[in-house]
């Protein structure tokens, strides 16, 4: 089997709550890959850690301490690099009994180290677009001027002419509407749906190897969203590029995802192929998993007025991540037989099935250690 | 049949605006339609959703509504009562009757009182209880919006999204309001918290008898709850119908559109959890145009994107200015906005 493009392997990115004199655990031991030309999916609630790790993968994490170990592999051009490479001797972490108890980081000289190891491929291997395009875009400058200047950038292409050219060129495949009059636009100018075709054209002018797309369609109107959608599986057939998608709605994952990762509090709960882990009938998967797809309402649900599968309690509290599963206390298919495990060890990823992995004590993968 | 408890007429409600610094000085401004000539009516003890892209105008009806903003004209019943030009005091003992859910978790909460206090405070608001009444109720409140007893001694910076949904809901219910506005009263929450809070509105509904005027951009949740929806583009209602007939059998082109633009995204996972999305509503998205709030029109305002009105050869009446299409009822308590739906 190929490499994988992108592999995270065993990812942690903590903040500081200072008030609480707590780590927040965003991003708690989080392994993802995706392979070239497919697009994955990260399905999560807010506080799942899903943008943290798309973040991290990105080396765009500020706040500190931020990412304290891992590994993300990056295999392009027949190169591969660890964009970690080297950044462990810039952090010291101590652990007890599993917990990071401190983090001492070299911050200045960490910063330094990783800006080394992303220049060359934030922007031009891995390009990301954001939830909230106009404040991705500088609101005082003109479109046409921010994708030139993404053109010559990251491009052969120098000369002012020819990245314009080029710039009108991809304003074209992004389906807006007389480009050459949009060119000289400012963001103001334009409406939601608009800014964000122009952030993935920025995105995408670049020809990187990995587009990260981070709640692409969160906060446009629904018929918009839909507009995007459409675009965003338009380009993924036109120009086969490797996509994270992240998203906490299902229905955009279903429509433009090949495989999916599940994420709860932190972790990687469930991956595998869409159409195994995200379909009505499906029969081996994550029980938080089955309790989001129930909890929105199905055809027969609004037929019959019923109620709403709800998921009892509240989403998990990062900072005092209890021992054992992370759904555990919602979850409502805990069994007697292996309640105790439940509550008191976190279960591995298993394989169920071929590529599909579950995080959960009901299934033999787990509980045999399988990995 | 029960009867109606809130009736609205023609409500219209603008807002000028003063943009740049010649019409500042000259203190001409351009006016927003932003609710311009809306009908409808709320029976007891039933839902009416109310749909429509943002910047539709459904905030500000429910504002209007409750009288929380004045209208520019129309007429507001409520309970039987013309609402429209009662004054401040004349409105406070109706205050109590008619309540608004903020689609903001952290509207209402008063940042620097735990949430024993922030209910006391709405227990007491309208009447003079007595402390033994004041913890009898609270105890009940708890126990209607499923809140646990711990939660009262935290602040509402120490709740989670859905904790700070249920507070805000339990405030809400200490005056016994009959008519509640909820807008978009699930949007801010995570996903998995959003199914808790429509069984807890639902259960609230059933238990205690209100009305809601659901306002929402979420069409599945919208036609789940309502028993009748309305549908709203630029200021005025397009389509109004039994909910299970806006949902499956729409008139209004743009209903279809805003239909369509949901089970297309969800048909597509094969089984999907919609089996909607027909061929003819996706040909209908792809002829869509682009759209802008600001553009004038005359006649009807969907026009500019109306796919029918560019199939039929973009007829003279639909641009008419004199001839803007008015609510007609197509039967079956339906009722479209439209020249040739």
């Amino acid at each position: 089997m190929q490499a994988p493009l992108l592999a995270i392997d065993g990812l942690r990115t903590y903040f500081y709550a200072r008030a609480k004199r707590a780590f927040i655990r965003s991003v708690d031991g989080v392994s993802l890959s995706v392979a070239r030309g497919e697009t994955l999916g990260v399905v999560g609630e807010s506080g799942s850690g899903k943008s943290v790790a798309a973040l991290s993968a990105a080396g765009l994490v500020s706040a500190g301490p931020g990412v304290i170990s891992g590994r993300i592999d990056l295999h392009t051009n027949g190169v591969q690099r660890n964009l970690l490479d080297g950044l462990e001797e810039y952090a010291r972490v101590t652990e007890h009994d599993g917990r990071v108890m401190a983090v001492e980081k070299d911050e200045r000289g960490w910063r330094r180290h990783s800006e080394r190891l992303m220049a060359g491929v934030r922007g031009k291997e891995i390009a990301m677009i954001f939830q909230n395009p106009r404040s991705a875009l500088n609101p005082y400058a003109t479109i046409g001027s921010q994708l030139v200047e993404t053109i010559r950038l990251h491009t052969g292409l120098k000369g002012g002419a020819e990245a314009k050219e080029r710039a009108l060129h991809w304003l074209e495949r992004v389906r807006i509407d007389s480009p050459g009059l949009r060119f000289d636009n400012f963001p103001f100018g334009m409406s939601g749906g608009m800014c964000q075709r122009v952030m993935i054209a920025m995105a995408l002018c670049a020809e990187p190897a990995l587009l990260i797309a981070d709640e692409p369609t969160t906060g446009l109107d629904a018929t918009i969203q839909a507009r995007i959608v459409e675009l965003l599986a338009q380009l993924k057939t036109e120009t086969g590029i490797t996509t994270i998608l992240i998203s906490h709605d299902i229905s955009v994952i279903q429509r433009l995802s090949d495989r999916v990762s599940i994420m709860y509090g932190g972790t990687v709960v469930e991956t595998g192929r869409c159409s195994e882990v995200l379909v009505p009938e499906a029969k081996l998967r994550h029980p938080y998993t089955a309790a989001l797809l129930a909890s929105t309402p199905s055809a027969e649900a609004i037929r019959s007025k019923s109620y709403l599968q709800a998921i009892e309690g509240e989403v998990l509290d990062t900072i005092n991540v209890p021992p054992g599963c992370r759904f555990y206390g919602r979850c409502n298919r805990v069994t007697d037989a292996i309640r105790d495990q439940c509550a008191g060890h976190e279960p591995p990823l298993g394989e169920v099935a071929p590529g599909h992995q579950v995080r959960c004590w009901l299934y033999p993968a787990a509980r045999e250690g399988r990995a | 049949m029960s009867r109606a408890i809130l009736e609205v007429t023609d409500l219209r409600k603008h807002y000028s605006q003063r943009r740049g610094l010649l019409p500042m000085l000259g203190g001409q401004g351009r006016v927003i339609p932003a609710v311009d000539g809306v009908s409808f009516y709320l029976r007891e003890n039933e839902t009416v959703g109310l749909v429509g892209e943002s910047g539709c105008g459904k905030t500000t009806i429910g504002r209007t509504v409750l009288r929380l903003t004045d209208p520019s004209s129309g007429r507001i019943v409520f309970g039987g009562r013309d609402i429209t030009r009662l004054s401040r005091a004349e409105l406070r003992p109706l205050r109590r009757e008619m309540q608004m859910i903020f689609q903001d978790l952290d509207a209402g909460l008063n940042p620097k009182m735990v949430v024993r206090d922030i209910l006391r405070e709405a227990l007491t608001v309208h009447e003079r209880p007595s402390d033994a009444e004041i913890e009898a109720r609270m105890r009940e409140l708890r126990e209607q919006v499923n809140l646990k007893d711990s939660k009262l001694a935290n602040f509402p910076s120490e709740l989670s999204g859905g904790e700070k949904r249920r507070v805000g809901i339990a405030r809400v219910l200490a005056v016994r309001p009959r008519l509640i506005v909820a807008d978009e009263p699930t949007s801010a929450l995570d996903v998995s918290i959003q199914a808790q809070v429509v069984n807890l509105l639902r259960d609230l509904q059933k238990h205690l008898g209100l009305t809601y005027l659901f306002i929402s951009h979420d069409l599945p949740v919208v036609e789940l709850v309502s028993r009748k929806v309305a549908v709203m583009y630029l200021g005025r209602i397009v389509e109004m119908g039994l909910a299970e007939n806006i949902a499956h059998q729409p008139r209004h082109p743009y209903t279809v559109i805003l239909w369509s633009s949901l089970a297309d995204r969800q048909s597509a996972a094969g089984a999907g959890l919609y089996g909607r999305g027909s061929a003819a509503a996706g040909r209908e998205r792809r002829t869509w145009g682009v759209f802008d709030f600001e553009q004038p029109t005359s006649g009807c305002r969907f026009a500019p994107r109306c796919p029918l009105y560019r199939d039929k050869g973009s007829p003279a009446v639909c641009t008419d200015p004199a001839s803007e299409p008015q609510l007609r009822d197509v039967g079956n308590g339906h009722a479209v906005a439209c020249h040739f739906a």
